[in-house]
C-alpha cells in the first residue's frame, strides 16, 4: 500500500522535475537574451565614447587644454581652438530656454487651469505636433522666412530703439544681418517648446485635487494658486522637462546651421554671425581634408558628447526625484 | 430671529437659535444626474452640525455647495438658495474668492502646501491683509495655538509643512483656515485618514472652536457626530431624510430610516 502510493508519487515527481528543468532552460535563455540587450547598450554608448576620444586624440594632444580656450579656428594654418562653437552653443540653447520656459509654462498652466475643455486636446496636439516638424523644414523657414522678416523689420527697431544705452546697444548692435545668434535662438525655442510644454503639463496634473481645492479654499486666485502651489509642488519635474529641452536645443544641427551664420567668432551682439559645435561640424565635415582639421572636429563632437551627457543625466535625476515622492 | 423652516421636513422646533447659513429648496447636478434632492436646512449659528449618511448619500456634495468648491469643476451645478446671513451666496454676483475667505474648508487628506510651516499659515492671511512682519508673527503664532499644534512645531517654523505627521499636518491645515478668520469652518470627514490620537484632538479641537465659529462637519463615524455635533442631518440618497438635536437622532429619531442607520441595519 504505502510502497504503490510512494512509487506514484516519485513517477509525479519525476515528471514535474522534468518540467522544472525544461523551465529552468528557457528561463537562463530568457535571462541571458535580456541581460545582452541591456548591455548592448552601454557597449554602444562606451564604443561612441571610445571612438569619439581616440578620433580626437590628436587633436587634444597638440592643442592640449588650451583648444577649449582658444577662439581661432583656422584650417589654412592648422590652428584650431573650440571657443566659438562652445560659446554660440550654450549661448543660443540658453536664450532658447529662457524664451520657451515661461512660454511652455504658460501653455501648461493655460491647458490644465484655464483652457475650456472641448479645446483642450486640439491644443494640446497642436503643441505636440510642433515637435513632429522636421528640423530641416524649421532651417530653410528660417533662412527664406523668419530671418529676412527679421532683418527688415524687428532687428532695425531694436537697433535703433537701443542706440546709445550702455549694455543693451552693444548686445544689439547692427547690422541686422537676419541670420545669427538671436535666430538661431528663437527657432531653437519653437523647436524645445513642445518638450517643455508637456512634461509640465504631465507633472501638473500630478498636482492632487484636493491640494488645490484647499487653496482656492482659502479664497486664492487661479494665479495664486499656480504661482505658489501648482508651481513649488512640480518645481522638480518641471526642472527635468527643461533639461531635456535644453539637451535638445544643444544638440541641434540642421535648422542652426541654417541661421547661424557659420562664422567662428565669439561677439557681444545677439545679432552677429555665429556658430555652434554641430553646426561647425555639419558644415566642415566634407571640406576638412588634413588629420588634424578632422580630428578637431571629432573633438568638438566629444565636448558636446560630455556637455548632452551631463545635462540629460541632470534632467533624469530630477524627473527620478519628482516620481518617488508622487509615488509614495 | 428668523422663522424656522418646519413645513413637510422632519425640523424640530426646537432649533431655535439665529441661524447662519440657510439652505433652501437646494438641487445639484453632477451633469445629469440629480446627487441633492430639495435639501432644506438651517444651521445655527456657533454650534458644530454633523451630516451623517452611507456613502454616496450627498453629504460631502452639500458641504461643498457651501462654498462653491464645486465650481472649479465643469458639469457640476446647483439651484435653489443657499443664504450665508441672509444673502444668497449661489447668486452670480457672488465673489469666489472673497466667499471663501469667510468660508474655510479642511479635507479628508492633510493638504499642508509645499513650503514652510509659517508660509502654510502666513500664505493665506497675506492674500488679504497687508500686516507687518510682527503682526504676522503673532497672527501665525495665534493660529497655531488655537489648533494645538503651536508647541509641536515652535521650533520649526521654517520646515516643510510636509515633514509633520499626519494629525500634525491636519491641525496645520485647520489653522491656517483659522487664521484667515472666517466665520465658518466646513470639515470633510476631517479625522478619517488619522489615528485615534489624533482624531481626539481633532475633535477636542472642534469642540474648542464652536465657541467663535459655525461648523459644519461631515463624517463616516456615527460615535463622532455624536461625539462633536449639537444638530446632525442625516442624509440618504441625495435627500435630508432628518435633521434635528443630535442627541434626538441618537436616542429617539423619528423616521424609521434614521433609526435603521444608527443601529447599523444599513449603509
Amino acid at each position: 500500500m504505502t510502497a504503490v502510493s510512494e512509487a506514484v508519487t516519485s513517477s509525479a515527481m519525476r515528471t514535474r522535475e522534468a518540467t522544472v528543468r525544461r523551465f529552468a532552460l528557457t528561463d537562463t535563455i530568457f535571462r541571458t537574451a535580456t541581460r545582452l540587450s541591456a548591455i548592448l547598450v552601454l557597449v554602444l554608448l562606451g564604443g561612441v565614447a571610445i571612438s569619439l576620444i581616440a578620433g580626437s586624440w590628436e587633436a587634444l594632444s597638440k592643442f592640449g587644454f588650451s583648444f577649449l580656450t582658444t577662439e581661432s579656428w583656422n584650417p589654412v594654418t592648422e590652428n584650431f581652438g573650440a571657443l566659438a562653437p562652445i560659446y554660440g552653443t550654450i549661448v543660443t540653447s540658453a536664450i532658447a530656454i529662457l524664451i520657451a520656459v515661461p512660454i511652455g509654462i504658460g501653455i501648461a498652466v493655460f491647458l490644465t487651469e484655464l483652457c475650456p475643455r472641448p479645446l483642450r486636446r486640439p491644443i494640446g496636439i497642436a503643441v505636440e505636433l510642433l515637435a513632429g516638424i522636421p528640423s530641416i523644414i524649421y532651417g530653410i523657414w528660417g533662412l527664406f522666412v523668419f530671418a529676412p522678416f527679421l532683418q527688415t523689420t524687428v532687428q532695425p527697431f531694436i537697433i535703433s530703439l537701443f542706440h546709445g544705452i550702455p549694455g543693451l546697444s552693444s548686445l544689439f548692435a547692427g547690422p541686422p544681418y537676419g541670420i545669427g545668434l538671436l535666430t538661431s535662438s528663437l527657432i531653437l525655442a519653437i523647436m524645445v517648446l513642445p518638450f517643455i510644454t508637456s512634461i509640465t503639463k504631465d507633472v501638473f496634473d500630478t498636482v492632487p485635487a484636493v491640494l488645490k481645492e484647499s487653496a482656492y479654499g482659502i479664497g486664492c486666485t487661479t494665479w495664486e494658486v499656480t504661482r505658489r502651489v501648482t508651481i513649488p509642488y512640480t518645481r522638480v519635474g518641471i526642472m527635468g522637462g527643461v533639461m531635456l529641452g535644453l539637451g535638445r536645443a544643444l544638440g541641434e544641427t540642421m535648422a542652426v546651421t541654417f541661421v547661424i551664420g557659420n562664422a567662428h567668432r565669439i561677439s557681444t551682439s545677439l545679432f552677429a554671425p555665429g556658430t555652434t559645435i554641430s553646426a561647425t561640424i555639419a558644415n566642415e565635415f566634407t571640406e576638412a581634408d588634413g588629420e588634424l582639421y578632422t580630428s578637431s572636429l571629432v573633438a568638438l563632437g566629444l565636448i558636446l558628447f560630455i556637455i548632452t551627457f551631463i545635462i540629460l543625466a541632470l534632467a533624469r535625476y530630477m524627473l527620478l526625484r519628482i516620481d518617488s515622492r508622487t509615488g509614495a | 430671529m428668523k422663522p424656522m423652516l418646519s413645513t413637510d421636513l422632519n425640523v424640530a422646533e426646537t432649533v431655535v437659535e439665529k441661524a447662519k447659513i440657510e439652505v433652501k429648496n437646494l438641487n445639484f447636478y453632477y451633469g445629469q444626474s440629480k446627487a441633492l434632492k430639495d435639501i432644506n436646512l438651517s444651521l445655527p449659528e456657533r454650534s458644530v452640525t454633523a451630516f451623517i449618511g452611507p456613502s454616496g448619500c450627498g453629504k460631502s456634495t452639500l458641504l461643498r455647495v457651501l462654498n462653491r468648491i464645486y465650481e472649479l469643476y465643469p458639469k457640476q451645478s446647483a439651484e435653489g438658495q443657499v443664504l450665508l446671513d441672509g444673502k444668497n451666496i449661489l447668486d452670480r454676483s457672488q465673489d469666489l474668492n472673497l466667499l471663501r475667505t469667510k468660508i474655510g474648508m479642511v479635507f479628508q487628506k492633510p493638504t499642508p502646501f509645499p513650503m514652510s510651516i509659517y508660509e502654510n499659515i502666513a500664505f493665506g492671511v497675506r492674500l488679504y491683509e497687508k500686516i507687518s512682519k510682527a503682526e504676522m508673527d503673532s497672527r501665525v503664532e495665534s493660529a497655531l495655538k488655537r489648533a494645538a499644534l503651536w508647541n509641536e512645531v515652535k521650533d520649526k517654523l521654517n520646515a516643510s509643512g510636509q515633514s509633520l505627521s499626519g494629525g500634525q499636518q491636519q491641525r496645520l491645515c485647520i489653522a491656517r483656515t483659522v487664521a484667515v478668520k472666517p466665520e465658518v469652518i466646513l470639515l470633510d470627514e476631517p479625522a478619517s485618514a488619522l489615528d485615534p490620537l489624533s482624531t481626539a484632538k481633532i475633535e477636542e479641537l472642534i469642540d474648542e472652536l464652536q465657541a467663535d465659529y459655525t461648523i459644519v462637519i461631515v463624517t463616516h463615524n456615527m460615535q463622532q457626530a455624536a461625539r462633536v455635533s449639537r444638530q446632525t442631518a442625516f442624509m440618504y440618497l441625495g435627500e435630508l431624510v432628518e435633521f434635528d438635536r443630535t442627541e434626538k437622532i441618537f436616542t429617539s429619531p423619528r423616521e424609521k430610516r434614521t433609526q435603521d442607520y444608527i443601529t447599523g441595519r444599513f449603509g
